[in-house]
């Protein structure tokens, strides 16, 4: 005999009665002005959640409501053997009453969470972005270049024929590699955004005036670009797109329960977001160092040119050794730098305007000739740490 | 049972025998309790994460059970009736309309521009359906609530009182406040007695002008004060560079000082208004003979607020089940009804179910109604 409470579905008013399982399969309500039975099959027993009340509902709306979880259970389990009854929401409970189940959730809660934005992730984007055409790459960001171009850059001022000339530079690298995508160069001067150079998705490369001038041979430009088509050819801004919305979707599984704090921990995914970034660009690394080799230039001419562009980005020492937050990783990791600031840079460019353009490792003219004399101190506001407007460069 | 009700009885009265006649306190209670909510949060998140989120569902409905279930009203507890599957089921659209959102706008930033007069339009779609679930999926003594707004309605207090905020320079700003409480409240229906919400709106711009006036001066205040710190120290610079460095440390305890009374200034700011709004809210209610009485002070509230803060940043998160449960408690223990004694007479409306994508699509995008 459980003790309860019954309401009959149509009013408030509350009746003092009990409840009884019987070995048949029944249960019956007694204490009420008119008796009430139905199978046990019919009825619908929530489930036992802490110590709130437990309801045992009948098809008419009509319920019973009792504080004494213990005997419901004990009925429940002795009735399962006569109607075969399945009833597995007892579990969740003795799950949620016990310490060290609790402790161990915490230790599971935070190791599974940590292994799966760390690895799993960027491992399912890897795999989705293989499943999507190449097509995908064309749509995202298709419109950027033309907004940069409003906003941010020049036309380039580099004589048209060394601009050619670096086209067929680009063109003689990209045209073996067959990927689906649409190789091309576009030279600007970079104004504000000083000397960079990023790869859009569809497969067109962006190096501005000042990166050109920044190097001291074509070698190094062909490192540059080779990085760039290594973000290309590894679909970095589909992944880059799919990652985000994983960790957002699971920040969101994680924390939708718990609103109110997700405001303090929405400051995680920005961090995986940056060692993701960090990650492609590792990997576009990579991509240049074994072009490189594959191609017989020296892979110096990368550690140079990214040496005289960190110098260039101004010596933020700081910064360097807190590479968690960056989207990309220290340039110490990346290349040695031997000497810290290139004395060969500060030389004066050569070149005056209207020369003609050669395969010479001198810069060409340049929109800002204080660039050239010394791309160290003057140009640090020029040279932001992060200057790509798309998450690539 | 029925102990609450001697308790809080008004002077004179102390029976149950007069009821009928006579008015009777009767306070919410909150039976729930940090650890116990610790263990069930914990191994919910844990399954959900296990299963990829799917769990969320269940883990929801066992959250509101355990807090309605908690909640206590003249000895009986409230019901929260919500299915998992049903909540599943809104997620799942919810989180692929996102993710086809997200996907447009990254081929096509323009699409965000689309998407402007769909939110305007949609968003008080979603408080309606929003309002309608959290109704008619909780029930007290086996009656369940309901909701009576229309599409109309909410498009009107939340968007076209907007527009007329903006219109009027922020003047029209508190009666706004109102127009969205009032929408959620004085629709809402415990079986068939309608709610009425009797709050007026003067009360509304009372507190919202006392708040304005506060921070106003607050705001003033310290800038005179920081004013006065930076000009001693100007004036210490003439008498040379010992006497600038002393006053510099002599400032600085007190930089921190004025840092630490501003942010206090402004909690309580936020407290006041805070306790302001949802006594001017929730004690406006009238359902039949019975009155829903607010009463939250501010200090106790923005100490709650504070060391709920604090500990969660210090636990990294797990202090969380507890300071839910602290919150809910303080809130519904200083709100009680003001009845006429007669709990018993309400009636169930025979209503329609009420899908859960609705109040899933407000959950997901974090929009909040104010109530």
């Amino acid at each position: 005999m459980i003790q309860g409470r019954y309401f009959d579905g149509r009013s408030s008013a509350p009746v003092e009665a009990t409840l009884e399982i019987g070995a048949d399969g029944m249960v019956r309500v007694h204490g009420l002005p008119e008796p009430v039975a139905a199978p046990l099959l019919d009825l619908e027993i929530s489930d036992r959640i802490g110590n709130i009340a437990r309801r045992i509902s009948f098809a008419d709306g009509a319920v019973f409501e009792t504080h004494d979880n213990d005997a419901v259970d004990a009925a429940l389990d002795a009735a399962r053997d006569v109607v075969g009854l399945r009833h597995g929401s007892g579990l969740v409970h003795w799950l949620e009453s016990r310490w060290h189940v609790a402790l161990a959730s915490v230790a599971g809660v935070v190791v599974i969470s940590a292994a799966f934005l760390i690895w799993g992730v960027p491992a399912i984007a890897n795999w989705a972005a293989g499943v999507m055409p190449a097509s995908m790459d064309q749509a995202i960001g298709s419109g950027t270049l033309d907004v940069l171009d409003r906003v941010a850059f020049e036309p380039s001022n580099l004589p048209k024929a060394r601009q050619r000339e670096l086209e067929t530079l680009f063109t003689r690298m990209t045209a073996p590699l067959d990927d689906g995508h649409d190789y091309e160069l576009e030279v600007r001067d970079g104004g504000s955004l000083g000397a960079n150079a990023f790869a859009l998705p569809s497969g067109i490369v962006v190096m501005t005036d000042q990166l050109v001038a920044l190097s001291k041979s074509d070698d190094e430009l062909r490192a540059v670009l080779a990085h760039e088509i290594g973000h290309v050819r590894g679909r970095h801004a589909l992944r880059h797109l799919l990652q985000a919305a994983g960790i957002t979707a699971i920040a969101t599984a994680l924390l939708g329960d718990v609103s109110s704090i997700s405001g303090i921990l929405s400051a995680a995914p920005a961090l995986l977001d940056a060692k993701n970034s960090r990650d492609f660009e590792t990997e576009a690394d990579n991509f240049a160092r074994q072009w490189l080799q594959e191609n017989h230039v020296a892979e110096s001419s990368f550690d140079a040119i990214l040496c005289r562009l960190s110098h260039a980005e101004g010596s933020e020492a700081g910064k360097k050794d807190f590479d968690f937050f960056s989207t990309h990783p220290a340039t110490g990791k990346r290349a040695s730098c031997k000497a810290p600031a290139d004395a060969a840079v500060a030389e004066p460019a050569e070149a005056p305007a209207g020369a003609e353009p050669s395969e010479s490792p001198a810069p060409e003219e340049s929109a800002d000739p204080a660039e050239l004399t010394d791309p160290g101190e003057p140009t640090q506001q020029q040279l932001p740490a992060e200057p790509e407007p798309v998450p690539i460069s | 049972m029925n102990e609450s009700i001697a308790l809080g009885g008004a002077p004179g009265i102390s029976t149950s025998e007069t009821r009928t006649a006579s008015r009777v306190n009767l306070p919410f209670e909150f039976r729930g309790n940090g650890g116990e909510y610790f263990r069930i949060w914990i191994v919910n998140l844990l399954l959900t994460i296990v299963t990829l989120g799917i769990y969320s569902a269940w883990a929801k409905v066992r959250r509101l059970r355990y807090f309605y279930g908690n909640t206590y009203l003249d000895g009986h507890s409230f019901e929260f009736h919500g299915r998992p599957l049903a909540i599943l089921k809104g997620r799942l659209i919810v989180f692929g309309a996102y993710l086809v959102f997200v996907f447009a706008s990254q081929l096509n930033p323009l699409i965000v521009f689309v998407m402007i007069p769909l939110a305007i339009f949609g968003v008080p779609w979603i408080i309606l359906k929003s309002r309608l679930f959290q109704t008619r999926m909780s029930s007290y003594r086996n009656i369940r609530f309901n909701f009576h707004g229309t599409y109309g309605g909410a498009l009107s207090a939340f968007v076209g009182w907007y527009l007329l905020v903006v219109i009027t320079i922020g003047i029209l700003y508190p009666a706004w406040v109102k127009k969205r409480v009032e929408y959620s409240l004085d629709n809402a229906a415990y079986g068939t007695q309608k709610w009425s919400f009797l709050t007026t709106t003067g009360r509304f711009y009372t507190f919202c002008l006392i708040t304005f006036g506060l921070s106003a001066a607050a705001y003033f205040g310290f800038i005179f004060l920081f004013m006065g710190l930076f000009s001693g120290l100007k004036n210490a610079g003439t008498y040379g560079a010992g006497a600038e460095l002393a006053m510099l440390a002599a400032m600085g305890p007190g930089l921190w000082l004025s840092v630490l009374v501003a942010a206090a200034v402004a909690l309580a700011i936020g407290g006041y208004y805070q306790a302001s709004f949802l006594n001017a809210s929730f004690g406006g209610v009238q359902i039949g003979g019975n009155y829903l009485r607010s009463n939250l002070q501010i200090a106790p509230l923005v100490w709650i607020y504070v060391t709920n803060l604090l500990g969660i940043v210090f636990t990294l998160g797990l202090f969380y089940p507890w300071a839910k449960v602290r919150q809910t408690r303080y809130q519904l223990e200083n709100m009680a009804v003001d009845s006429d004694g007669n709990l018993s007479s309400f009636m169930a409306d025979a209503s329609p179910k009420t899908s859960a994508l609705g109040e899933e699509a407000g959950d997901f995008f974090d929009v909040d109604f104010g109530l």
